[in-house]
């Protein structure tokens, strides 16, 4: 367990890279979680980095053509494409003799959990060694806001308006990376960005196909005050919905941020997308995070022991 | 010239527009950065940042800059924590031991978990900060030369302002030594004599003139000290016991709280018996107590009120019952019991509360029939102290500031200004401070010309529910090193031991450092628009980017940052 | 097989009789492709397994991505040469049809990606043998089309697209027919690397994912651009048809061997064009040189390059010719033969008026005999215009 130092009086000075490769200007909108977890990876990567984004909110937070809000370079490919992309772009720079380059696969939920889990899971199988990032916001939210496999439970989306959410739980995308047996595996919060440079950075020095799945707090999706998104990412973590962990090898399980283990009504209540739940609900989000988590810590002491 | 190499000439915040499809590259790659998007047009909301007032600064009847001084021992800069505190109070490591310090009873913290020690941390600034060398005697600026009549904290206070504003001060003191009652009215084990004759040095090292053993009235008319000073600052305290109107009491063995722990400070052998009533709730009481106690007797506390009316330091009290004095509540003597002149007991009425008076604490009522005796060899009356004004020609009141006594205006026909309990009634040792900085104003703006200044506009004070508890878990209090009952109860050796530097900034870690800023970072790591930077320790907003989503001011843990509306 | 020995050296040159699939494998190799990715389709296969063989075993120096999908493949190709690779890829039918966003990606990324695609009919019902409307389906991604007649001129295609591919910024196709081309061995002369690295230096593009010069590549264009960026991309098809020429007389000034955009057979005097493309045009040079000894006026346009079009080519030596008969492997459903069409459209400001018979033959595989090629040609001599758009050829009626 790393020691997040949320008590200290500076918790957070000093302890990221100080470089900032994603620019100001860019066409995110208010408290955007995914354009700060950008942020935060580019710092931990460096400007040795290559990044792919295939379509999702960073086609546009990425600025439109001819500016771009990376210093480092940047490919937009088709929506499925972003591990087939980036594979390609590793291939190409090895061959090169510049192998040594990181690539950084950068895509939303549904281009990930959804639209580009086949390439994703070529990438994974054959260990390409790229950096595979899904920032997710828990819907199609560039398209305006549309349930994708990781929206959660009863959660309001355009498609799944209040008379008739979710039905699904969301889709469980640590375990299927995991049963690719890819080196490394692990998930991060904006809240905790020193956690989260760390997981990245670790990344970059492994070999191979390493999936790093960072929740990112929407706004106008969730419903939530602009100012709320690192709370809400937060809140995540600490009621056990996004539990802070990773996975070495797609066995070794490790829990990286022992949460409190608020009640989930502290995360659901600052969500309009979650306004309509009732307490049988919330009481059922409760248990099945519980339960979740649960699982989640055998399979940590499983390893452990 | 290539589309590519033109595009590297652009600056970066440089829009790039395209007059036909030649000047266009043949894909489409960026040429400019999305600096070129001045996204601050986008913010309806503006973060500024603005520092509010923490509310132990606040409740500081000296003014220290509590929030400042804990931020600087944070850092480990003692020296500097303890120059901050000496901008308005010359004596932290006084204070650093006998306040009350009503800064704790308001600290933001106590919601959280417990208060901040700041008294404690107060300390360790004027202990550790202290560097062993003296001070630099400030410029003599002015020509005036102020007499200041009495040294305990209000004099020694006042004068010590009135130097660094670089006036010539001279203390008259009655006692042999300077002090007043910091040095006999708290007892050796609370505030030892070798801190305050450390800090009284200091103040020799501004050029302020102590004659000690000057008894003004008495010794010196006040008309000759008017005659050979520019003014005169009256802080003569309040020493006089107040009275309890008892049957007996003028019987030998019956003692006045002030006047024995004045003979037990001065050295004198104090004879006590073993059994000793305490009359009183107050610091005074509880100080005789435990004096007494240290003297072999078995000292027992009797007060009309219960525990939470009493008007001691609550640290204090909880210090006598570990020490093993015992306490009466809800009883007050009505006779002393004499055998020859020499008392031998007390007879008592025990007490119940009735509604609120005047200073909103509940008023004891007695209850008829409830008399009891106590077989006493010692009684100690601790009710209360006056201001002992004989000296001054009869009947003549003193106030804050200026006098303005017709009586004495017309005997003295010069302003003079008086401060301290002499003047405010009977108060803690910081309020005297604080009244002796007034005063050194007041006497400042008198000697200058100057007019009073503009009232202070009300701070805008930090709420509890301001401070972002995301930042701030649960941590008990430092607890300093003191000695163990056994170690203590039979000396006046000191007993609280201090904080250790470490332990002062573990505790100054759990300073909330309510609506300041302690350069954390927050803002410009959890800013989406990486529009926030710091220089040094300030941080600018770069409003051409911010678009005010707000994170900035949510994540701060103290709210130090205030989101105002655009003007639109 | 080449042995390990002689590979580690690179490609042996010299005469060889090798499949039209292995002789992709060979131009793709001496192109120097750096990154393969492909997914397996018949008949395509043998050309990525020859890949795999010569990366395997050191001849070539590339990077081979054994994707999940052809679609993964065309992505895996763009990405690598996003940086600057030279890349590779092959396919057919369902798999160019999968491919089909990626090719509209690569054409508008401007990336030089050179792909090998087998004709193969379309599916349902399941076929593996040729026909052209896989790859027509792609007409208007703004690939380059090079259909391919030999084993030899497969190979050197390859090498060909490349030139021109890398110079005008566009990706290009070669089309092979199934089996007929792709199973069938013939005598194949595999130039000397020296002289392919002579011929095609290696790729440099202006702009590239380059670290040391950080730009976003593709990223959401306004009306106000995307209109210009797709005239370039026109411009780039146009230049391309001078480009692919240059390129052409070059390769054959080095390798004594060219193929031109278009080739005209026998059409000097002819009453009747005959227009094909792939391998029917060396059943129709047999079924000409027959009826010329017979002393009909017969001749033959092959159609080469289908995109960009060479319309002037196609005016040039078909305007000279009273009839004009077009034989396609392919249709446009709802309208007619795509090759039939487009020679129409090329011919139609253009003139004098020339009747043109368009004849859909040998879909899904079907033979398409001297036999049936005389039918086709009898038909058009006996008829001053065709009785239908659509002459179908051997359809059991």
């Amino acid at each position: 367990m790393i020691e997040i130092k949320q008590s200290s009086p500076y918790p957070l000075r000093g302890v990221l890279p100080t470089d900032e490769l994603m620019l100001s200007g860019h066409l995110a909108c208010q408290g955007c979680g995914a354009a700060l977890v950008m942020r935060y990876a580019l710092k931990a990567l460096g400007e040795r980095t290559i990044a792919v984004i295939p379509a999702c909110c960073w086609t546009i937070i990425a600025g439109a053509f001819p500016y771009s809000a990376l210093r480092v370079p940047l490919f937009h490919t088709a929506f499925e494409t972003a591990a087939s992309a980036a594979a390609g772009i590793k291939a190409g720079l090895e061959v090169l003799g510049k192998g040594d380059i990181t690539v950084l696969a950068w895509a939303g939920d549904g281009g990930t959990f959804d639209i580009g889990l086949q390439a994703l899971s070529g990438a994974a199988e054959r260990n390409d060694d790229i950096i595979y990032v899904c920032y997710d916001n828990e819907a199609y939210m560039n398209t305006g806001i549309q349930r994708s496999s990781a929206t959660p439970w009863r959660a309001w989306t355009t498609t799944t308006p209040t008379r008739h959410p979710k039905d699904e739980p969301k889709k469980d995308m640590m375990a299927i990376m995991a049963a690719h047996r890819i080196p490394y595996a692990a998930t991060a919060s904006p809240a905790y960005p020193e956690d989260l440079v760390r997981k990245m950075q670790k990344a970059k020095a492994i070999r191979g196909t390493k999936f790093i799945h960072i929740i990112s707090p929407c706004p106008p999706g969730w419903k939530s005050a602009s100012e709320l998104s690192v709370k809400l990412a937060r809140l995540a973590v600490q009621t056990k919905i996004f539990p802070l962990y990773e996975v070495e090898n797609g066995l070794k399980w490790r829990i990286t941020l022992e949460p409190k283990g608020l009640p989930v009504e502290e995360y659901l209540k600052l969500q309009g997308r979650f306004r309509h739940l009732s307490p049988e609900e919330i009481r059922k989000i409760q248990e099945t995070v519980d339960a979740e988590w649960a699982r989640l810590v055998a399979k940590a002491k499983a390893e452990a022991s | 010239m290539s589309t590519k190499a033109k595009a590297k000439e652009l600056a970066p915040d440089r829009v790039v527009a395209f007059a036909s499809e030649r000047e266009m590259p043949p894909l489409a790659v960026s040429l400019g950065t999305s600096l070129a998007n001045k996204t601050g047009s986008w913010r309806y909301l503006r973060p500024v940042y603005e520092e509010k007032e923490p509310p132990c600064n606040h409740a500081c009847p000296a003014g220290n800059d509590i929030r400042g001084f804990i931020a600087l021992i944070l850092k480990g800069k003692l020296a500097e924590a303890r120059e901050l505190l000496c901008e308005t109070n010359p004596f932290p490591a006084i204070t650093g031991r006998v306040c009350h310090h009503p800064c704790e009873l308001e600290c933001n913290r106590q919601k959280l978990d417990e208060p901040l020690s700041i008294r404690a941390l107060e300390r360790l600034a004027g202990d550790e900060g202290y560097n062993g060398k003296g001070l630099r005697p400030p410029r003599r600026r002015h020509k005036e030369r102020i007499a200041i009549v009495g040294s305990g904290p209000a004099g020694l206070s006042c004068a010590y302002f009135l130097a660094r504003k670089g006036y010539q001060v001279a203390i008259f003191e009655a006692e042999r030594k300077p002090g007043g009652m910091l040095r006999w009215g708290i007892p050796e084990y609370r505030l030892p004599k070798a801190v305050l004759e450390r800090e009284l040095a200091l103040l020799r090292d501004l050029g302020i003139e102590f004659k000690a053993g000057l008894r003004v009235g008495q010794d010196l008319r006040l008309e000759e000290l008017q005659a050979g000073y520019d003014t005169i600052f009256l802080a003569v305290g309040a020493t006089a016991g107040v009275e309890l109107e008892l049957p007996g009491g003028e019987a030998a063995g019956v003692l006045h709280g002030l006047e024995f722990l004045k003979r037990v400070n001065f050295g004198e052998r104090v004879e006590l018996g073993e059994r000793v009533a305490v009359i009183g709730g107050g610091n005074t009481a509880m100080d005789a107590a435990r004096v007494a106690l240290r003297l072999g007797a078995k000292p027992v506390v009797v007060y009309r009120r219960t525990r939470a009316e009493m008007p001691a330091i609550p640290e204090e009290v909880e210090a006598a019952l570990e020490e093993g004095v015992e306490f009466t509540f809800l009883a007050a003597p009505i006779e002393v019991l004499t055998a020859n002149g020499q008392l031998k007991g007390a007879r008592f009425i025990k007490m119940e509360l009735g509604p609120p008076d005047e200073t909103g604490r509940r008023r004891p009522m007695p209850i008829k029939g409830s008399e009891f005796k106590l077989e006493l060899d010692n009684l100690i009356l601790a009710v209360g102290e006056r201001p002992d004004l004989s000296f001054l020609p009869e009947g003549v009141k003193l106030r804050e500031g200026r006098v303005n006594d017709p009586v004495l205006v017309e005997a003295l026909r010069a302003p003079i200004f008086a401060g301290g309990d002499a003047a405010t009634g009977a108060g803690t040792v910081v309020e005297a401070i604080a009244s002796g900085r007034r005063g050194a104003e007041a006497i400042d703006r008198h000697l200058r010309g100057l007019p009073e200044p503009e009232p202070e506009r009300e701070p805008v004070l930090v709420p509890f529910e301001r401070i972002n508890l995301d930042y701030f878990e649960p941590r008990p209090r430092a607890q300093g090193r003191a000695l163990a009952v056994p170690e203590r109860v039979t000396n006046f050796e000191e007993i609280e031991l201090g904080l250790s530097l470490e332990q002062g900034q573990l505790e100054a870690e759990r300073c909330f450092s309510c609506g300041g800023c302690n350069q954390c970072d927050n803002c410009i790591t959890y800013c989406p628009d990486v529009a926030i930077s710091r220089h040094d320790d300030q941080y600018e907003v770069d409003y051409d980017y911010c678009k005010g989503c707000g994170i900035c001011a949510q994540e701060c843990p103290r709210w130090v940052i205030s989101l105002v509306e655009e003007e639109k | 097989m080449a042995t390990e020995v002689e590979l580690k050296a690179g490609i042996p040159s010299g005469k060889k009789v090798i499949t039209g699939n292995y002789a992709v494998s060979y131009g793709a190799a001496l192109a120097r492709a750096q990154v393969i990715a492909a997914y397996p389709i018949t008949p395509q296969t043998q050309i990525v397994e020859l890949l795999a063989d010569f990366c395997a075993e050191g001849a070539l120096r590339a990077n081979f991505i054994k994707v999940e999908s052809e679609h993964s493949a065309m992505a895996a190709c763009i990405g690598a040469a996003a940086v600057g690779a030279r890349a590779f890829t092959a396919t057919s039918a369902q798999g160019l049809a999968l491919m089909h966003e990626m090719l509209h990606w690569a054409a508008g990324a401007r990336l030089p990606i050179v792909m090998a695609n087998v004709n193969r009919a379309m599916g349902p019902p399941w076929s593996i043998w040729t026909d052209q409307n896989d790859s027509l389906s792609q007409r208007d991604t703004g690939w380059m089309q090079f259909y391919c007649e030999s084993n030899q001129e497969a190979l050197d295609t390859v090498i060909q697209a490349y030139k021109v591919a890398e110079k005008v910024l566009l990706p290009a196709m070669l089309v092979l027919d199934a089996f007929f081309l792709s199973h069938t061995s013939e005598p194949v002369e595999i130039p000397e690397q020296g002289l392919v690295d002579r011929y095609l230096p290696p790729y440099n593009p202006e702009f590239k994912l380059d670290i040391t010069d950080p730009r976003a590549f593709g990223g959401i264009t306004m009306p106000s651009e995307y209109f210009e960026l797709r005239y370039k991309m026109q411009k780039a098809m146009e230049e391309a048809l001078e480009v692919a020429k240059a390129a052409d007389l070059e390769f054959k000034e080095l390798f004594g061997r060219g193929y031109g955009l278009v080739e005209p057979y026998r059409l000097e005097d002819a009453e009747l064009a005959l227009v094909t493309s792939g391998t029917v045009t060396s059943t129709a040079r047999l079924v000409i040189d027959e009826l010329r000894a017979k002393g009909e006026r017969v001749g033959l346009l092959k159609v080469r390059l289908f995109r960009p079009f060479p319309t002037a080519l196609v005016r040039e030596h078909l305007l000279k010719v009273p009839k004009i008969a077009v034989i396609d492997r392919n249709i446009s459903f709802g309208h007619g033969g795509i090759f039939a069409q487009e020679i129409k459209s090329a011919l139609y400001n253009a003139e004098p008026r020339r009747p043109l018979f368009g004849f859909v033959a040998g879909l899904g595989g079907r033979d398409i005999t001297p036999e049936l090629i005389e039918e086709i040609i009898a038909y058009a001599l006996a008829h001053d215009r065709p009785e239908e758009e659509i002459i179908w050829m051997g359809v059991k009626r």
